[in-house]
């Protein structure tokens, strides 16, 4: 298990662009149902890489990135968040494409459509690239917040019903370990080399999410099944190779004819997506292939930012290609999860200086524009998927962030740690974390400027049981008490409810806090 | 609101097969009445991973008819251009505690899909016939119903088999009140 207590492995608190993109997927999630301003890509159909299902889900992966490495004290900010992003992606809005796509006819599998069948359930078979990132979440939801909602019966359903077309509708109940049964078993059948996304088309890069997906079951459930998976597949992709001759990451292989689709144009999301999450379970490799493979795809700029090298789509029978292939956003993600901070940097200043970052209900995020470059040859094409998503991503992410939330996101006794349970909408929190050796919550609150003061509010939780505690601003005392008495001294309001203590600040500055606590209340009671 | 199944059929072992045995007899899945049985699917000619599993598990079923735990092995092959009953009953000798079964394509493919196993004829000039067919390298312990009470990686060791299979057969003597 990783120490995330110790002051030691202390990230600084958030930066105002960091807090920028938390408000910015705040505030995408709380968009009312099919309402997706902002973030509708070129495409049509959802059935492209700049789907909702992909926005959504990365959102929820930098939150999670976000929670473990930078505030795991503050599970107040980040669940509610993760909940609307998955009621989000089990709209039908976001999965009905799948009723299409099913029935083949793209130039990878149309020799084979004769076989396929509409199909409805949009986690039945193949299109990993939407059940695995159903699975995941939840079951990273309930590795994250220690609440298991989604595991009961019923609890992940698809369902769509129309007044003005298809009869009595569909709808297929699952919950997450019914989901991730369904898949692991679609993993063996499929000998280890993967689900297909489209029918036949089995990407490398959608099945990491599922292989996510196992290992939080596999720490719910103190199971295995991460391990067989990664290890099956190890062997399964020796024969093909995971990499070409140009040492990019194959983009695909036909389940059909198990010929492998090299990545020949060098397009940088193969490279980036792949390498951004394989890292969690097969770092050495993807570590050693990742300068190689970026000094292709890099490009160095005039002005000293850093861009990336596009490969352009060529025609496919006369047709325009119309994809988000969001280079730029994944080359970022991919960068901050190796920790190379040169890359990123330069990527993250190209982007403030030639995408147009703009500052919307107190979010940050860089709007859509489907112009290539400037007049100058600078990069200015920006998806949702990297404007909304991966950017932010990026920005939040350290090295091996994802890797970590993989391998053990939390040591022994977090839950049962004082936390910001709950966050007012007109509350940022900057920093939170439980130093062990002090018995201190550490935080950093900082009231928003755009939101009532009557929402300056967070709830310090799992405080009770812990003896006397005393709360500081910076140095100074202002407010003591215990379980059953309170005193405010200085300027903050604190009010005792269900889940603990109420705390109401409205100053202006960032304001540094910790609560100080008497007693550990994990030790181990004296003899 | 027409409810449809999610995927209910997860675990393997439900479904109908009819095969032929290494006595050249048609069994059914009726073969997995009545007593635990463990499932493995291979090839005779398969180099590494058959031999090994099998060896490991013949020791475990070995250990557990000594702990007064029957369970009955069954090998099914996935080749069966090659695996004729004859060639089962000849590969399965150092095995005892294993029965053979085999099919036709359309027969072996109806198992592998009660199991969810995979299995692929490649091409490999260094075989002989000039093919091997790699597979899923899972065993799965059935109870006396036919049910799987679960399954076994292949990376796992004797005694890690063991120890999971133990109490699963505990608990179901507990139940049928053996």
């Amino acid at each position: 298990m990783r120490d995330t207590s110790s002051p030691a492995a202390t990230a600084d608190r958030l930066t105002p662009e960091q807090i920028g993109h938390l408000r910015h997927f705040d505030n995408l999630s709380l968009l009312p149902a099919n309402d997706w301003s902002l973030m509708q890509g070129m495409a049509t159909g959802q059935d492209d890489f700049g789907a909702y299902r992909f926005q959504l889900a990365y959102m929820a992966y930098a939150l999670a990135i976000t929670h473990v490495h930078r505030l795991p004290a503050a599970p107040g900010v980040f669940k509610p968040i993760f909940e609307r992003i998955i009621g989000k992606l089990l709209l039908p809005e976001v999965w009905l494409y799948w009723r299409d796509v099913s029935r083949g006819g793209s130039i990878f599998n149309s020799h084979l459509s004769e076989r396929y069948h509409e199909e409805w359930d949009p986690v039945a078979r193949d299109n990993i690239m939407y059940s695995a990132y159903v699975q995941s979440l939840v079951l990273l939801y309930n590795v994250l917040f220690d609440d298991d909602r989604y595991a009961r019966p019923g609890a992940i359903t698809f369902e769509h019903w129309s007044y003005f077309w298809g009869g009595d509708g569909h709808r297929f109940a699952y919950d997450q370990n019914t989901l991730n049964e369904h898949l692991y078993w679609k993993m063996v059948e499929s000998g280890y080399l993967g689900v297909a996304c489209e029918p036949n088309c089995i990407f490398q890069i959608c099945n990491q999410p599922a292989i996510l997906g196992f290992r939080m079951h596999d720490l719910l459930t103190g199971g295995s099944r991460a391990e067989e998976v990664t290890r099956g597949y190890e062997q399964a992709w020796a024969q093909f190779g995971r990499i070409g001759d140009n040492g990019h990451y194959h983009v695909m292989l036909s389940e059909d004819t198990h010929a492998v689709r090299p990545n020949a144009a060098q397009a940088p999301w193969v490279d980036a997506w792949c390498g951004a999450l394989m890292n969690m379970w097969n770092g050495d490799f993807v570590r050693a292939n990742y300068p190689q493979q970026l000094a292709d795809l890099l490009l160095q700029q005039p002005d000293g930012t850093l861009s990336v090298k596009s490969a352009p789509r060529p025609p496919v029978k006369g047709h325009t290609v119309l994809n988000d292939d969001s280079d730029f956003g994944w080359v970022a993600a991919w960068a901050s999860e190796m920790g190379d901070e040169e890359t990123l940097r330069g990527l993250l200043q190209h982007a403030d200086r030639h995408m147009a970052p703009q500052w919307r209900d107190g979010g940050l995020y860089y709007p859509r524009n489907d112009r290539t470059a400037d007049a100058d040859g600078y990069r200015t094409l920006v998806e949702p998927m990297t404007g909304n998503v991966l950017l932010g991503y990026a920005r939040l992410n350290v090295r091996d962030g994802l890797r970590g939330v993989y391998e053990a996101p939390w040591s022994d006794g977090h839950f049962r740690e004082p936390a910001i349970v709950a966050v007012g909408s007109g509350m940022d929190v900057l920093r939170a974390r439980f130093d062990r050796a002090t018995q201190s919550l550490l935080f950093a609150l900082q009231a928003r400027s755009d939101q009532p003061a009557s929402e300056a509010w967070i709830a310090l939780g799992r405080i009770t049981g812990r003896g006397p505690w005393r709360l500081m601003f910076d140095v100074e005392q202002v407010a003591h008490g215990d379980d059953t008495t309170l005193k405010c001294t200085g300027p903050v309001s604190l009010q005792p409810t269900d889940c603990g203590l109420e705390l109401h600040w409205s100053g202006q500055r960032v304001q540094i806090m910790q609560m100080i606590f008497e007693h550990d209340a994990t030790a181990a009671p004296s003899p | 609101m027409r409810s449809e199944s999610g995927m209910v059929n997860a675990m393997p072992g439900c479904g109908e097969f009819s095969l032929i045995d290494h006595f050249n007899r048609t069994v059914t899945e009726q073969v997995f009445r009545d007593e635990h049985t463990l499932v493995l699917f291979g090839f005779t000619h398969c180099r590494v991973v058959c031999p090994r599993s099998l060896a490991r598990y013949a020791g475990v079923l070995d250990q557990l008819a000594g702990e007064g735990w029957p369970v009955r092995g069954i090998y099914i092959s996935v080749d069966p251009a090659r695996d004729t009953p004859e060639v089962m009953r000849d590969y399965l000798q150092p095995y005892p505690a294993f029965l053979g079964l085999t099919g036709d394509d359309a027969q072996i493919d109806q198992a592998k899909a009660a199991f969810r196993v995979f299995a692929r004829r490649v091409s490999d000039p260094d075989e002989p016939n000039g093919y091997r067919v790699p597979h899923t390298a899972i065993a799965y312990l059935l109870d006396a119903e036919g049910r799987c009470l679960a399954h076994f990686a292949d990376a796992l060791a004797a005694e890690e088999v063991l120890d999971r299979m133990r109490p699963l057969l505990a608990t179901q003597l507990r139940q049928s009140g053996a």
